[in-house]
């Protein structure tokens, strides 16, 4: 009777609630493991770029269709926008463009005159930077950092260590390209560094991303240095990365105390970092090296190297 | 309780999926639940036979790719809480659903500290008290769910 009832229970399936594989520790010690491991290798060595481009083309039509909602409001709510407006913002564009022209046709004029001193001067061309029209498609989702990713990549020949600028300011840096899509980091995460010069006296520094609120901080200076409120700090080009001259950041706030030798000086960014819908990536072509041979004193060929890795100013060991 | 099937597992990983990939920003981005944590924990505790620790390790893998992060971070994060969710689901199954929803907090908190304490040794600083918010938030979508009727099996017991 006993081995009856023994044979009917082995025949039986146990309830789906009861089967376990193995044991949840041995699958949490494998797991970690495993994500451990591909930590390692994705921040330490460079095998994983290749996988992770092909998988980010993998989601993009997942991306797209979870930037469908957001377009379709956008698009509605443009067909719904007034005839009155439409017109308003058409005469205001219009004057603008007049405006815009006039002063195209004085920087032709300039340009021409420039070019013309230079080569009385026998100076080098200065450069010709080419840019991108880019959209953005969404904000960074990792809230650590401070990115966002457009619609152009590698197929449109964006390279990372481009600068991207908007309107009014530079706004940040492609950090990483894929396929249809590139991150740029923005001027304001913490692993981001720009070379820049105040606009009123020429003073050159480092600027770097707060990282945390919409802000910029000038380290390493001393707290007598010649910085007021209000000054406002442009590239300075030497970086070969961002255009010289453009915009970065307004000092908007200077703390001296008296236990540090350097001042804290805090900038807010004049781009409009987290509110703006197009941007334009911006890179400047190679600066071509000189020949070994041409060579000549030690300190020219010190020069040259440092300008080698010209391509990311981003903290070396800053990764996230 | 119905049969949990697998196709519903995988439609609710990609529904939340795509709600992931929403363009959210400014305070809708600090304010957003983990959609993908959800949707796991709730199958883990329904579901322990069909979706496990595994499962949750390679819903991390395709939330690090949308984050753009270090891989294997939001893989070790959903390995680590899936752990506690399956360790404990025996009696997680039996608990009411208030002692469930205080469960599913602790699950969340739990996966956002094991997240910060990575991102700290990445180098990053913590954010304020804001960092939290998604717990907040994603245990009241659960509850908001559970009284619309979601069933973690409760009725096993009748």
């Amino acid at each position: 009777m006993a081995r009856r009832l023994n044979q009917k229970l082995e025949q039986q399936q146990a309830p789906a609630f009861f089967i376990r594989g193995s044991s949840p520790f041995a699958r949490l010690a494998f797991f970690s493991a495993l994500s451990l491991m591909l930590m390692a290798v994705d921040s330490r060595l460079q095998y994983l770029t290749s996988v992770r481009k092909s998988l980010q083309t993998a989601i993009r039509p997942l991306q797209a269709l979870a930037n469908k909602p957001s377009q379709l409001y956008s698009s509605v709510d443009e067909y719904f926008s007034t005839h009155h407006y439409l017109l308003n913002e058409n005469k205001r564009l219009k004057q603008h463009a007049l405006k815009q022209d006039f002063a195209l046709q004085k920087l032709n004029t300039l340009a021409l005159e420039n070019d013309h001193l230079r080569q009385l001067l026998q100076a080098n061309k200065t450069i010709v930077e080419s840019s991108v029209v880019a959209e953005i498609m969404h904000v960074g989702r990792d809230l650590f950092t401070k990115k966002i990713i457009v619609n152009r990549g590698e197929i449109h020949k964006i390279v990372a260590g481009e600068a991207v600028v908007d309107a009014l300011g530079v706004i940040g840096q492609v950090t990483r390209v894929y396929p249809l899509s590139s991150e740029v980091t923005l001027i304001t995460d913490k692993s981001l560094a720009i070379p820049i010069q105040i606009e009123r006296n020429g003073l050159r520094a480092i600027a770097f991303g707060h990282g945390r609120d919409n802000t910029l901080d000038l380290p390493y200076l001393p707290a007598n240095v010649d910085i007021h409120r209000g000054d406002k700090l442009v590239t300075s080009g030497i970086d070969g990365i961002y255009p010289a001259g453009l915009a970065i950041a307004i000092v908007t706030q200077i703390e001296v105390t008296a236990d540090s030798p350097f001042a804290r000086i805090i900038c807010a960014p004049t781009g409009g970092v987290e509110n703006h819908k197009q941007v334009l990536i911006v890179s400047i072509p190679a600066i071509k090296m000189p020949q070994e041979s041409q060579l000549g004193s030690p300190a020219e060929l010190i020069i040259s190297t440092k300008k080698m890795p010209a391509n990311t100013t981003s903290k070396p060991n800053a990764s996230q | 309780m119905h049969p949990s099937k697998l196709k519903f597992i995988y439609l609710s990983l990609f529904c939340a999926y795509i709600l992931l990939l929403l363009p959210w920003s400014g305070w809708a981005l600090t304010l957003r639940p983990d959609f993908m944590l959800l949707v796991i924990i709730f199958w883990l505790i329904r579901a322990p036979n069909l979706c496990h620790v595994g499962t949750a390790w390679l819903v991390g893998l395709f939330v690090d790719l949308a984050t753009g992060g270090i891989f294997g971070q939001y893989a070790l994060v959903y390995t680590v809480t899936a752990f506690f969710a399956i360790y404990y689901q025996k009696r997680l199954v039996l608990f009411s659903g208030m002692q469930q929803l205080l469960y599913v907090c602790l699950l969340l908190f739990i996966a956002q500290v094991t997240l910060l304490i990575l991102k700290t040794f990445a180098g990053a600083e913590f954010i304020g008290w804001v960092y939290f918010m998604p717990s907040i938030m994603g245990v009241l979508l659960w509850f908001v769910a559970m009284t619309l009727g979601l069933n973690t099996g409760e009725r096993l017991r009748d």
